[in-house]
């Protein structure tokens, strides 16, 4: 597994193979140009693009949607699954609902979102909230269940409180399970987020990468999926460097476990 | 390793928890119905519970339903095969070739944070509306967990197993027929699960971004044109459509790896 952590001149070498092929390919066949445009025009339409600003705006729309959504559905998953996971006769009376709703694929809930809330930012981040939920939710729940019962028997018999209870020993206790279902959330969230903007959007990415496909600029097309994909990219690579953070102390008791 | 909810499996069996959770459904149907019909919230958005179940009686006699159905999942189908066929012998290459995996690995790593939808307009750009657009889209946005599922579940093998059959001289299209193949399917078909809920959420998105018939242009349809039942009803049927999938997809997996279920439990007990 160290050869893994060498730079893979290899990987680079096709990447870049396959990129001349490309340039060259198009160059060579207009008819080709039309649809796959060499990468070096692609490239300076991005630039172009970041130097415009046009880019910018429906960059920060769709970031924006991302996080309230996302963030939004966080909160209230991680919450409601704690409760869930905890009472396990509420969970009862909720369990064939969750049971029901869950094998729907979530995007079908984006025509009652419209029209509920019509076309706005708002329904972007419901139908983003709502599909984001699932993991996060069913993943707290599993991890609430899995605690020990010496920990929580521990606690009571040390006559905690409730509320140190949770924060003390059944978040923590939870956390691997609901960093899961979290990181499962963010991918999600981002489909979402795009998906909405090309059914119903005036702005953001998804928009914007549907809108000129359709007046066949494919040059800003695929500049704009370059963004999307460099923007999915940062958003998980910031996620691993929040969880290694805030994960730290599991490693060691991992570890422990092991020995 | 007990957790403390063993315990209280006592005071909650499964069966009362099962009519719980019946009960709260019914409950709630209830509440939808009569808010329905007493027209509390506007009832273009939320039309009596019954009159939905009529119109999903209805449009599922008619045909029309499980037209858009049979439209859907020939699309699937193909992408989803497509996929598999592709990618399940592509990541038992690069599973068993370090030199393979490091060709590819740059190039897949740069194509798989692309989120599946964005991948619509690429495919509608060379394939217009037609089946074909939906079928690569599909085809994209499977191919990561089965490509990914089936490198890990080769890697994970038993050395000693490819060495046995090294030794007794197998040829290498056996040894991955009858060594590599069955001893991996855990991971690759872990990897087809996966992707199951995805292309029926990829064939739905991309009829609604882009397609004339299917269940996704259906519901979103219905919703253009004020047919709120029908939209639910659409719904509805996706539901019932997700749930038959798993279940298809269970029946299958017991039947075609029997020895499977016994070989996790073996596993978890180990």
């Amino acid at each position: 597994m160290n050869s893994s952590s060498r730079f893979n001149w290899l990987g680079w070498l096709t990447l870049g193979a396959i990129l001349l092929f490309w340039e060259i390919v198009s160059r060579s066949i207009p008819r080709v140009q039309l649809y796959i445009p060499p990468v070096s025009q692609i490239l300076s339409a991005l630039g172009q693009l970041f130097l415009s600003g046009a880019i910018a705006r429906h960059l920060s729309v769709t970031l924006a949607r991302f996080l309230e959504g996302y963030l939004l559905a966080a909160a209230t998953a991680v919450s409601l699954g704690i409760v869930l996971g905890y009472f396990r006769s509420l969970h009862s009376w909720l369990e064939m609902l969750i049971e029901f709703l869950r094998p729907m694929p979530s995007v079908a809930i984006i025509p009652v979102a419209i029209l509920i809330l019509g076309i706005g930012d708002s329904m972007i981040v419901a139908v983003t909230v709502y599909a984001s939920m699932w993991p996060i939710l069913i993943n707290t729940i599993d991890g609430v269940r899995h605690i020990e019962s010496t920990l929580i028997d521990t606690g009571r018999t040390f006559g905690l409180s409730r509320g140190r209870i949770l924060w003390q020993i059944i978040l923590p206790g939870a956390s691997s399970y609901i960093v899961t279902g979290l990181r499962i959330g963010l991918s999600i969230a981002l489909i979402l987020v795009t998906t909405a903007e090309m059914i119903v959007g005036s702005k953001g990415l998804g928009f914007f990468i549907l809108d000129e496909e359709r007046s066949m600029n494919s040059g800003n097309m695929y500049a704009g999926i370059i963004l999307v994909a460099v923007l999915g990219y940062a958003l998980n690579r910031g996620f691993l460097a929040l969880e290694t953070k805030a994960m730290k102390w599991q490693h060691g008791m991992i570890a422990r476990k092991v020995t | 390793m007990a957790t403390w909810h063993d315990r209280s499996e006592g005071n909650v069996t499964a069966r009362s928890s099962k009519v719980n959770g019946l009960l709260f459904m019914l409950g709630l149907a209830v509440l939808w119905e009569l808010i329905g019909q007493a027209q509390l919230i506007n009832p273009l958005i939320v039309p009596p519970l019954s009159k939905i179940l009529r119109v999903f009686a209805e449009v599922s006699w008619s045909g029309q339903i499980p037209l858009q159905i049979i439209a859907s999942m020939k699309r699937a189908a193909v992408g989803y095969v497509l996929a598999a066929a592709v990618f399940i012998p592509l990541g038992i290459f690069m599973g068993l070739s370090q030199s393979i995996y490091r060709l590819l690995e740059v190039v897949i790593e740069m194509l798989r944070p692309v989120p599946p939808p964005v991948v619509i307009p690429v495919a509608m750009l060379f394939f217009g509306l037609e089946d074909e657009m939906k079928i690569f889209v599909i085809f994209f946005s499977c191919a990561w967990p089965i490509l990914l599922n089936t490198i890990d579940g080769v890697r994970n093998l038993d050395w000693v197993l490819l060495n046995t059959a090294k030794t007794f001289g197998l040829s290498r299209g056996r040894i991955i027929r009858q060594v590599i193949l069955p001893a991996c399917s855990p991971q690759i078909v872990t990897g087809l699960r996966v992707s199951l809920p995805i292309m029926l959420i990829l064939v739905v998105i991309s009829e609604m971004v882009g397609s004339t018939d299917g269940i996704g242009y259906f519901i979103l349809d219905s919703q253009r044109r004020f047919r709120v039942p029908q939209m639910y009803a659409g719904m509805l049927a996706l539901a019932i459509l997700g749930y038959a999938l798993n279940q298809i997809f269970n029946l299958l997996q017991r039947a075609l790896l029997p020895w499977h279920g016994g070989m996790m439990r073996r596993r978890e007990e180990g």
